[in-house]
């Protein structure tokens, strides 16, 4: 094709333009940044600014629509004098201690009985996802109405049953069964994560491990303690982790479920904060709640992401 | 198409630039707005009212409102909280109590249209000036009250010969035949306001009282309090079931509406659903006043009124709104009937409204010799006491109390965690 001598310049312009920039693009010190730019401002305007929001509120005098003073760690010595804070700090560890610990047995338990050959394997391990899918706010309404003293179909069937003294256990009304309710519900929706991430493990594991464990007279006790728990380990840590640092901020389940009643006892970090900064309106004491466990929780992530790092490394 | 001609061109221009330049648009076709923020009214068909009431507003004024309705306190505490800080939301919206204390700095001073409505229907009455009356100034207007009475299954107490109950202690001698005959007494003793709402009147009716009329002491550790936690640890043993340790503001009225409570305290609207969802409990359900104690009879009484924030640009027309909906006496009426006697008038010469006559269950609602309180009393309103209340001590305390925590404890626990709310 004939091409006009005046198109000639332009077109090497535009070619070189192009070069110039692919050079650029190429270079790792240019395309890294630009790669990396999108995520950055997404988490300087969604968690860098709120968190340093929070960090200011935590430090402050802060009351909604008020002018508020800088006042140091104020807030967070003050907030170790009440003793709904002392109680919420230790239904925190309960909580999360005990959920956490509930999660990890029955997700090894239920990702083993997945592993297996099993009928509707795929549609049985869709289905174990489903607490995990509905929304936390929905699923844990169905549980208000199970426990609900008046409505409760746990106890009218318990009562049915003869297993239960009629009416049946106050399970939002007692602390000790109100502290099980929760726990309970944040076990059933936390479980398919657990399940489903330690079955990934457990499908990474070599097959041929077990068959020469067994062919050395492993029993199946043996081979799931020196073959399969090791090699889960890195996935544990990391499952138990993330896990560890949701449970501690759960607000959902308990603020449906019991409001952090019975007196305070079933409060978590996020439902007192809530109930401080919103409900009272004392910004400041509520983010301080809210922040009170970071330099712990930043410890953990520190340690178990080490523990990790040396599994794999 | 006109010829457009030099001389319109520059006309038109300037007039635009002139437009830009005060980001104001001109008074032609510019369509003002408001919106209005309340919460789901316990009885139903008062928020329909209100919708068609809004239509009617716009047509006749041109101002076009959007009325959005939350539910109960919980997530409008948080979208009040939301909106101050964010300083964007609503233009108009309905508190409960003393919240207009807490939003002072935020709320428009409306005394001019209190003043117009006082000229009107007289005074309002004295927990409306106790919630929305703020250091000499209305911070918003009082629209309507909802007074804590007894609703009882009159049908069962007939059946086992009980006599309607005029005190505290009455209660707790027919509370215990109830009991028996598996419809207990329901008092919340939770984490919520209607606990509240009884938990004052008990105290008050013993002698006791939170903090003194000077707003700074507190007086929570008094004989009045053992006297009123030692009713209410009877009660608890003998009359009701732990269940009430757990509920929520709609718990006691879902408990005599289902068949099960015999007696409940709140206003009238578990009787209104009822009767609303033709259940087979309505029909046996009445209403009584509130109890008396040693210390006279005092009833708890839940005034709403009406804000604007002052971030609102539309001032004038949400006043109008206000003007229109309390201040037209045929359009106030007709959202008080609708209310079906849950919303009472709030102003003292319409006190005696025909909505009390609608239904001869209504009697009790007469304001004859009542001493209406808000949270707090005698202490005068302040946001110190909106944060008492809403910390819940004195649910707290008396679930202390009944549960095992001596009442000397659980007085002392309240008296420490009041104390600090007092010193701020």
């Amino acid at each position: 094709m004939a091409v006009r001598a005046d198109e000639i310049p332009v077109a090497r312009g535009r070619s070189r333009v192009a070069t110039r920039m692919s050079a650029w693009l190429d270079r790792e010190s240019v395309l890294g940044p630009l790669f990396i730019t999108p995520a950055m401002i997404l988490i300087a305007v969604l968690v860098a600014y709120p968190f340093v929001m929070a960090l200011y509120f935590a430090m402050s005098n802060s009351f909604i629509g008020r002018p508020s003073e800088f006042i140091g760690i104020k807030n967070f010595v003050k907030l170790w004098d009440s003793d709904v804070f002392r109680q919420t700090f230790q239904n925190a560890f309960v909580f999360t201690g005990i959920a956490v610990g509930f999660k990890v047995l029955l997700g090894i338990i239920l990702a083993l009985l997945l592993n297996e050959q099993l009928w509707f394997k795929r549609l049985i391990r869709g289905a174990v996802l489903l607490p995990w899918v509905i929304p936390t706010a929905l699923s844990t309404l169905g549980w208000w109405w199970m426990f609900n003293s008046l409505y409760s179909v746990v106890n009218w069937t318990g009562i049915s049953l003869g297993i239960m003294d009629p009416p049946g256990p106050n399970w939002l009304g007692q602390r000790y069964y109100a502290m099980a309710a929760v726990i309970t519900v944040n076990v059933w929706r936390g479980l398919p994560f657990f399940a489903i991430t330690i079955l990934a493990g457990l499908v990474s594991i070599p097959k041929e491990l077990y068959e020469a464990a067994h062919s050395d007279g492993a029993g199946p006790l043996a081979r799931f303690w020196y073959i399969t728990l090791p090699l889960l380990r890195p996935v544990l840590a990391v499952v138990i982790l993330f896990s560890t640092i949701l449970t501690f901020g759960d607000f959902n389940i308990v603020y449906v479920l019991t409001h952090g009643g019975p007196i305070n006892s079933t409060h978590l970090f996020a439902t007192l904060s809530r109930m401080l900064a919103i409900d009272v309106g004392r910004l400041g004491e509520g983010a301080a709640v809210s922040l009170y466990l970071f330099p712990l929780l930043v410890f953990v992530v520190w340690a178990q992401l080490r523990f990790v790092r040396k599994q794999v490394y | 198409m006109d010829r457009i001609t030099r001389r319109r061109f520059l006309t038109t221009s300037a007039g635009l630039a002139g437009i830009l330049a005060a980001r104001v648009p001109p008074a032609r076709g510019q369509q003002r707005e408001i919106s209005y923020l309340c919460w789901n009214n316990f009885a139903p068909a008062s928020d329909k009212k209100l919708a068609e009431i809004g239509q009617r507003f716009t047509k006749d004024t041109g101002i076009k409102l959007k009325i959005d309705h939350i539910s109960h306190m919980g997530p409008q505490q948080a979208k009040y909280a939301a909106e101050v800080q964010t300083q964007a939301g609503h233009d108009l919206v309905e508190m409960r109590m003393h919240f207009p204390w807490l939003y002072e700095p935020q709320l428009v001073d409306v005394t001019d249209v209190v003043v117009e409505m006082e000229k009107k229907y007289g005074k309002v009455l004295s927990s409306g000036y106790e919630g929305a009356y703020v250091h000499g100034v209305w911070r918003a207007v009082p629209q309507y009250h909802g007074m804590f009475v007894a609703t009882y299954r009159e049908d069962l107490f007939k059946k086992a010969s009980l006599k309607v109950p005029d005190t505290w202690e009455d209660l707790y001698v027919v509370g215990k035949e109830l009991k028996k005959m598996g419809n207990p007494v329901g008092i919340p003793i939770s984490q919520n306001y209607d606990s509240i709402s009884t938990a004052g009147p008990v105290l008050w009716s013993f002698g006791g009282m939170e903090v003194d009329k000077d707003g700074k002491t507190v007086r929570i550790n008094s004989p009045g309090t053992v006297q009123a936690i030692e009713w209410y640890k009877k009660m608890f043993r003998d009359c009701m079931e732990p269940e009430v340790l757990s509920w929520s503001d709609a718990s006691n009225n879902e408990s005599i509406q289902q068949g099960k409570a015999g007696w409940i305290h709140n206003p009238v609207s578990a009787y209104i659903v009822a009767k609303q969802r033709k259940l087979i409990t309505a029909d046996g359900m009445n209403h009584h006043r509130s109890l008396g104690g040693p210390q006279g009879r005092h009833e708890t009484d839940t005034p709403r009124h009406i804000g604007i924030w002052k971030f609102s640009k539309n001032v004038e027309p949400a006043k109008e709104w206000i003007r229109y909906l309390i201040g037209k006496k045929e359009v106030y009426d007709e959202y008080i009937m609708a209310g079906d006697a849950f919303n009472l008038p709030v102003y003292e010469k319409i006190q005696d409204h025909p909505v009390l006559k609608t239904d001869p269950k209504y009697a009790a609602l007469k304001g004859e010799g009542v001493q209406y309180h808000t949270y707090g009393w005698p202490a005068p309103a302040s946001d110190k006491v909106q944060l008492i209340t809403n910390s819940y001590i004195l649910p707290n305390m008396i679930a202390k109390a009944v549960t095992g925590t001596s009442t000397q404890d659980s007085i002392a626990w309240a008296d420490n965690e009041m104390k600090k709310i007092v010193a701020g």
